[in-house]
């Protein structure tokens, strides 16, 4: 039978978590926001802390946690702030295609010094200007050559670009065979031909940098290659399928920031007489939200003991993904409601909540992605 | 050297408190290492760094669940821990009697205490551990260093702060200030699993009080809540100084 | 037990130029209302010449002399004085100090110790006194169950006691000195509160939080507050964090407990944590600018607004009068 109970060791990583995101990202993450600024003393500190990076196994100097105990972690930390949860998540996804499909020599060579001391990061590039849900339409080029590849494209989206020490790169080698030709390529952030172009004026997760790749005849080494030819886009997706859990844990963290947030300030607040918490309309926009808090976390949680324990999670993982990240934007916008006028301007934590949580609904394979992985399966399952 | 950091595990400051018959309830409460003790594990692990060749036992009276605070504290660094598991929720005379064998037992050389608890506030475990033993105490420190066989501290006084020189054995208890206690890191968080904490029942110990009653205490204040015009608000404050007296 | 087996009721008192403190004179009154439920009289156990300033408040005291610095000889002479006396109960101020010495007093005489007492009395013939737990918000009411009793009273719990009618006895207490008090040497060291009223003794405190916005506006505002109102100056902890004011000031959980008749807490929201530290003061003012400042649940006056408005305003009621 099932045991729904944290180990003592979760319990004081979730209490690490909780007290890091209390004291050190919180009081900072008005002032990112704002400035659209890189949380460099936070990002150090959590590094120090072992944090960071999560998923890099023993064998590689790391901690090599699984699924769940970075779902709990993100969880705390997204309360905190989901754009600089972000930052973390997204060293994660750089990580896990090599943790994966890597070979012990890459991971000892790309992973290895990601947990060397500092705050060392990773990215992940699937998405490109023209491409997005549909993965196997990327246009980037990777063309063989002495001694290695040679990449052409631009990708989109790559949330901490610039400032990883490589990236995982999906290309295509022939785009007549699509995924059969799709290769999953670790470029180097010193490589020669590449340059970074940072997007700006995004509406929320303003503290979490995002970048356009641009690949000029980027040339990487053979034994930069994960899998072989071919592989690539099942890389990216089984990665994603992992990793889409953390971001529902992300959505679960703001889902429960905003019911604490309203839920104070309803118990404070009166009108009418009495504290408005006590008004049905606002007790039963409260319980929506405790029902769709518990409701996320435990779907993120199931999803997450999947993972771990090797069964296929994707059907799963999407659930929670999609799932979390509506529940959190509607908890979000109904903590906006509850607070009024003040929840409208950004003194206050929740406008914010819902500029962020909007892109939990969007990134990490869109929501409507989510909808067509979990329908197919449901397909599949009647026409059996 | 052998060091001895006692702590207890107490409800974060957030908890709400409630009392119902005579036990006290606390709604929305983390149990957490007390802030005060923190500082103990720290000024251990602090001496240890500096140079010193120290083995440091995080030891706790209470209930099973005092293991969680034991964790974090061997997250912190130290090396080992051991719980004397008690229901009773002894008093700070009674807890020092019970935590005095084991102290002699690991032939400590110095013990860390937290200076005030949380839950009882009360300033008297460090000091009554230090009688029951028979060593020499200094309270409310903010600063200290071992010199071999010597220990020197500097303390907070009723006026002031005084120096203290003291042979070891010796109890310390905290003071904040003493130092900025560290996260335990998830690395180390990992490590302390592997980590011996030994759990065995309290000694037996009889306490010499006895608590009868518990109740939330009431104060009601008038809150009368002046918005608007400066002012307005001076006048107020100055109507009350002169009820006051002031 | 009777009264007469109890022996005397011991109360220490600690005297500063010609006065007992005031900390001191609240511990008599307590030892007054100990003494009348148990049927028996206070003694004063005084050192030196502060034995002849008690001797105003209390009928026979018991004169220390030559007591040498430091908790342990302090322990070594109070615990004489119960030995000395036949006396089974000894009260005394919560002070620092005395919350260091007056448990090792009492497990030096094998008794119970009841800290920080804010009602004492006896009941059944045993020494019953209520306190404060869980950051003093909940009240205990504890019974002693062994012979003896030391019991520490709490800062401003008690009122001050008036000095007696007639002049009171001193006899000398021979405390036999002991190597071991020796064990521990003490010297001033610089550095200290530098407060230039005594915290825990002051009427009226002026306090300031990080609402203020600045350490100059300590300079500005609190510190002129509390010169003109004869106070002293409080801060809270995040004041303290943030290097604005010595840890002297700091009243809380982890700093001083006041309470005084008036507490003005300026820009200070009220965390549970502070509280602690203040909430038995006799009249709380808050002023905030956060209307949903938790002090405002705690306050008699509280005043909704810029503390840097409401001051000046406040300086100037205060000179018309």
């Amino acid at each position: 039978m099932i045991d729904f109970s944290l180990g003592p060791t979760q319990k004081e990583m979730q209490g690490l978590a909780r007290r890091f995101a209390r004291d050190r990202i919180a009081p900072v993450a008005a002032q990112h926001d704002r400035d659209a600024s890189y949380p460099t003393d936070v990002i150090d500190e959590a590094a120090r802390l072992g944090l960071l990076n999560l998923r890099v196994p023993e064998a590689q100097g790391g901690l090599g946690l699984g699924v769940l105990d970075e779902a709990i972690v993100g969880e705390e930390l997204a309360f905190g702030c989901m754009g600089i949860y972000t930052v973390l998540m997204a060293s994660d996804l750089g990580v896990t295609p090599l943790v994966l499909h890597g070979s012990e020599n890459q991971r000892d060579r790309f992973l290895t010094p990601l947990v060397g001391g500092g705050a060392r990061l990773a990215a992940f590039a699937l998405s490109e200007p023209d491409a997005g849900s549909d993965p196997a339409a990327i246009r980037t080029r990777a063309r063989r050559e002495e001694g290695g590849w040679r990449l052409n494209g631009r990708k989109m989206w790559i949330s901490n670009g610039a400032l990883a020490d490589f990236t995982v790169v999906f290309a295509t080698s022939d785009p007549e065979r699509g995924a059969a030709a799709s290769v999953a390529l670790v470029v180097p952030a010193d490589a020669d031909g590449l340059s970074w172009r940072e997007v700006h004026g995004k509406l929320g997760q303003r503290a979490a940098p995002t970048f356009e790749m641009i690949l000029d005849d980027v040339h990487v080494p053979e034994d930069h290659l994960l899998g072989e030819v071919g592989d690539g886009i099942r890389i990216a997706l089984s990665t994603l399928d992992q990793t889409r859990v953390p971001v529902a844990a992300g959505s679960v963290g703001v889902a429960r920031r905003a019911l604490h947030e309203a839920s104070r300030y309803a118990t404070e607040r009166k009108a009418f007489g009495k504290p408005i918490a006590q008004h049905q309309a606002i007790a039963f926009k409260l319980a929506d939200m405790e029902i769709r808090l518990q409701t996320a976390r435990w779907q993120t949680w199931h999803a997450a003991w999947l993972a771990d324990a090797g069964e296929p999670c994707g059907h799963h993982a999407a659930i929670a993904k999609a799932y979390a990240s509506d529940a959190a934007f509607e908890s979000a916008s109904e903590a906006v409601n509850v607070l009024g006028g003040y929840g409208y301007v950004d003194a206050y934590p929740v406008a914010k909540l819902l500029r962020d949580v909007k892109l939990n609904q969007i990134y990490e394979g869109t929501n409507e992605i989510q909808r067509l992985v979990i329908a197919r399966r449901v397909i599949r399952e009647a026409e059996a | 050297m052998k060091i001895v950091t006692v702590i207890r595990r107490v409800p974060d400051a957030e908890a709400r408190v409630r009392v119902e018959g005579d036990d006290v309830v606390l709604t929305g409460a983390a149990w957490v290492l007390d802030g005060m003790d923190e500082y103990g594990v720290e000024e251990a692990l602090r001496l240890r760094e500096s140079g010193i060749d120290a083995e440091i036992v995080a030891l706790a009276v209470g209930p099973d669940a005092t293991e969680e605070a034991l964790r974090t504290a061997l997250a912190m660094g130290a090396d080992r821990a051991r719980l004397l598991t008690t229901d009773a929720a002894p008093d700070p005379l009674t807890t020092a009697r019970m935590l005095a064998a084991a102290i002699q037992e690991e032939e400590a050389d110095l013990v860390l205490v937290g200076g005030k608890q949380a839950d009882w506030d009360s300033a008297a475990l460090g000091p009554a551990l230090a009688e029951t033993l028979g060593w020499p105490v200094a309270d409310w420190t903010t600063s200290l260093a071992v010199d071999g066989d010597t220990l020197q501290c500097v303390h907070d006084a009723d006026v002031g702060n005084e120096a203290l020189a003291m042979p070891l054995p010796a109890v310390v208890t905290t003071q904040q200030g003493l130092n900025d206690p560290r996260y335990p890191t998830l690395p180390n968080i990992m490590k302390a699993k592997r980590k011996e904490l030994r759990a065995e029942p309290a000694p037996d110990a009889s306490a010499s009080v006895r608590t009868v009653s518990r109740t939330v205490e009431q104060r009601e204040r008038r809150r009368t809540l002046i918005e608007g015009d400066p002012r307005e608000g001076a006048h107020a404050i100055v109507s009350l100084l002169r009820e006051a007296g002031a | 037990m009777s009264g007469a087996e109890r022996g005397p009721v011991l109360v220490w008192v600690d005297v500063v130029g010609t006065e007992p403190t005031r900390g001191a004179l609240q511990a008599i009154d307590a030892a007054r209302r100990l003494a009348a439920a148990a049927g028996t009289h206070v003694h004063g156990v005084a050192a030196g010449e502060d034995a002849q300033v008690a001797a105003r408040y209390l009928p026979t005291v018991h004169r220390i002399d030559a007591l040498p610095d430091g908790h342990d000889a302090r322990v070594r002479a109070w615990h004489a004085s119960l030995d000395g006396t036949g006396a089974t109960m000894f009260v005394v101020a919560g002070t620092r100090t005395a919350l260091a010495v007056a448990p090792r007093v009492a497990v030096r005489a094998g008794g119970a110790y009841l800290e920080e007492a804010v009602t004492l009395t006896v009941e059944d013939g045993q020494v019953v006194a209520e306190r404060l737990t869980q950051l003093q918000r909940v009240t205990e009411r504890l019974v002693a169950e062994a012979t003896s009793a030391v019991v520490t009273v709490k800062v401003g719990a008690f009122a001050e006691a008036e000095p007696a009618e007639e002049l009171g006895s001193v006899e000398v207490l021979d405390v036999v000195a002991d190597e071991r008090d020796r064990r521990v040497t003490v010297r001033p060291h610089e550095g200290g509160s530098g407060a230039a009223v005594a915290l825990e003794e002051a009427d009226v405190v002026v306090a300031g939080g990080r609402g203020l916005g600045s350490a100059e506006a300590f300079d500005t505002l609190v510190i002129p507050l509390a010169e003109r109102l004869g106070g002293a100056v409080g801060a809270t902890r995040a004041v303290v964090d943030a290097e604005w004011r010595p840890y002297g000031e700091q009243i809380g959980q982890t700093g001083k407990t006041v309470a005084p008749t008036v507490y003005l807490a300026l820009g200070i929201s009220g965390a549970v944590q502070h509280m602690s530290g203040m909430n038995r003061s006799r009249w709380i003012v808050a002023i905030n600018a956060d209307a949903d400042a938790p002090i405002f649940q705690q306050c008699d006056v509280g005043v909704i607004n810029d503390v840097h408005a409401v001051v000046p305003e406040l300086m100037k009621a205060l000179e018309e009068r």
